[in-house]
């Protein structure tokens, strides 16, 4: 490790120490020095909880200190952290993979097709003018308060980043490149599979990352509207509670899940995009 | 053909046959400001196993005829044939190799993926493009980079890659749109060395847009030359130079001084002309 590798990562750990203990300790602090008025309301645990709070409460939602054992802590409630989490990002990974599929196909079908795209371009662009999260309560009427209506938003969500950059990705390949590859024999479809695919490739995965934090919103927004279980179920039931630690429990497990998701695609992006050269790891 | 030669020697041996036909082409592109004329009635034949070169200065029209051969382009009026088949717009044909000027190699394949493109969608096995693709890779000179990606390659192997992509597919009429033009003087002479070493063993019949008189005569073994915008026919010759040729001797040969200074002097006033706007 070089010398300024070793000093951010010196200040990385500073700094969050700094958060944590303001966190822990700032309240208290600030409530011995500061007239009462004066004392800020973001600090108090009694909306962000403590860090010591939030772990006990992690421990205990997570099953890992009931006197009952794990097993038995985890059948007694049916909406668990871990089944909480399950619930949340399977309905996330279906609403992606539709909103993703569907996107990426339209966007191939228009981006080849003048005539289509001309055709629909308005309608894309008043759906697209929609704020998808007002369609959340339809979509609940629609599907239920079950699995499905959390796929649907989701895939909603995520359809339109996925179509748009799709699109552009179509329109942005090389025409000397199709002319070239139809001069080596390739049929329409074949150009489509071999060239058209590949260089929209790198626009498509643009867009994949903020698809997946999209798609966690949709289907968190989903689950805080009408749900039976998932994490934002979780977070409604400790709002009504009040209790701050819990919410922020489930606030930091997808925290979590954003991150391996995102570096999961991060993975298959370099892999797949690895003759660009900024995926170039040699 | 040697004018030496009596007629009946001349039927004998029967004259190679005609492969490019191009009559009477026009091509005028609608504009803003009302159509601009780029090919302004060209005809010209070029027959089994010549290397001809389309010269001309820059927006004359070249590129406008060289496409309107390989059918991909339409034509304003006119009429072009390879063999005896009328070129329709859109439609490949399988005999016809085409290099572009621009870089045209995916850059997502691997320079061997490359080169076996045209191969692999025709339906080649791995095993059976394998051992062709080897060997174009040594003849172009890329050995030890078939598993590289374009990007770590240079201009010139970049489009050594696009010329043996063309080749494999072993086109019987070679259709070439300033495939150099956009490199060094040295990598241009390299590309003309390997070109002319390919060419003098198979004896395709090539087609060679370029707006360098020099490269013009280095490789082709007639040159049509075009006048500046429109482009009309200006002149038609024969290159006199033996092969097999080197570029790098033929270009410090004195021959080849006297025959470009005369063309440029001459017939030169074209380049002047693009030169002075
Ligand atoms: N698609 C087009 N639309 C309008 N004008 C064009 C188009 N393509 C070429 N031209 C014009 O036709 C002329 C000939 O172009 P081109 O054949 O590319 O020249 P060259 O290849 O000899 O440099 C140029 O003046 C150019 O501006
Ligand atoms: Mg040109």
């Amino acid at each position: 490790m070089t010398a300024r590798k070793m000093s951010i990562w010196a200040w990385r750990l500073v700094v969050l120490a700094v958060l944590l203990g303001t966190w822990e300790w700032g309240f208290d602090l600030a409530k011995l020095v500061l007239p009462k008025a004066w004392v800020p309301k973001f600090l108090d645990p009694y909306f962000v909880s403590k860090p010591t709070a939030i772990w006990a409460s992690f421990l205990r939602l997570g099953c890992f200190t009931d006197p009952l054992g794990f097993s038995a802590c985890l059948a007694a409630n049916d909406n668990n952290l871990w089944v909480a989490m399950l619930v949340t990002l399977k309905n996330m990974w279906w609403g992606f993979l539709w909103g993703t599929g569907l996107g990426m196909l339209t966007g191939l079908v228009l981006g080849r097709s003048d005539y289509l795209s001309e055709i629909f371009a308005p309608f894309i662009v008043a759906l697209n003018s929609i704020p998808r999260i007002a369609l959340v309560p339809l979509i609940i009427l629609m599907f239920g308060l079950g699995d499905l209506s959390k796929i649907v938003t989701a895939g909603i969500v995520v359809y339109f980043v996925v179509f748009f950059n799709t699109y552009e990705g179509t329109r942005a390949v090389d025409r000397d490149q199709i002319a070239a590859a139809r001069l080596l024999g390739a049929s329409e479809f074949t150009v489509l599979r071999t060239v058209v695919v590949p260089s929209a490739l790198a626009w498509v995965f643009a867009s994949l990352t903020p698809a997946v934090s999209f798609a966690l919103i949709g289907v968190i927004v989903g689950e805080f509207i009408g749900a039976e279980r998932g994490l934002g179920k979780l977070i409604i039931e400790a709002e009504a509670r009040a209790n701050a630690s819990e919410m922020m429990v489930a606030i930091f497990v997808m925290m979590i899940v954003g991150i391996l998701l995102a570096i999961v695609v991060r993975r298959i992006q370099g892999y797949l995009l690895r003759w660009q050269p900024q995926f170039d790891k040699s | 053909m040697s004018e030496v030669l009596p007629m009946t020697a001349m039927t004998a041996t029967a004259a190679p046959a005609d492969r490019i036909t191009v009559r009477n082409l026009d091509k005028r592109f609608r504009g803003a400001s009302g159509d601009v004329v780029a090919v302004d009635n060209v005809s010209f034949t070029v027959r089994q196993g010549e290397f001809v070169a389309l010269l001309g200065p820059s927006g004359c029209g070249k590129s406008t005829i060289l496409n309107m051969v390989a059918g991909l382009l339409e034509r304003s009026g006119g009429g072009v044939a390879i063999d005896a088949d009328p070129v329709v717009h859109g439609a490949i044909n399988r005999k016809v190799g085409y290099v572009f000027q621009r870089d045209t190699v995916f850059p997502w394949r691997t320079v061997e993926a490359n080169i076996g493109y045209g191969l692999e969608i025709a339906g080649d096995s791995k095993t059976a493009r394998a051992a062709k693709v080897q060997r174009a890779i040594e003849t172009a000179g890329l050995s030890g980079f078939g598993r590289s990606f374009p990007r770590t390659l240079s201009g010139g192997m970049r489009q050594r890659v696009a010329l043996m992509r063309t080749l494999i597919l072993e086109p019987e009429i070679l259709l070439m749109d300033e495939p150099f033009g956009a490199l060094d003087t040295h990598t241009k002479l390299e590309m003309h060395k390997t070109l002319l070493e390919i060419w003098e063993r198979e004896r395709q019949t090539v087609l060679f847009v370029t707006h360098d008189l020099g490269e013009a005569l280095t490789l082709a073994s007639r040159i049509i030359l075009l006048s500046a915008r429109p482009g009309r026919l200006k002149e038609d010759f024969e290159v006199p130079f033996a092969r097999p040729r080197d570029p790098v001797a033929l270009r410090e040969s004195a021959e080849f001084g006297r025959l470009y200074s005369h063309i440029w002097h001459s017939l030169g006033e074209e380049f002047r002309r693009t030169k002075a706007d």
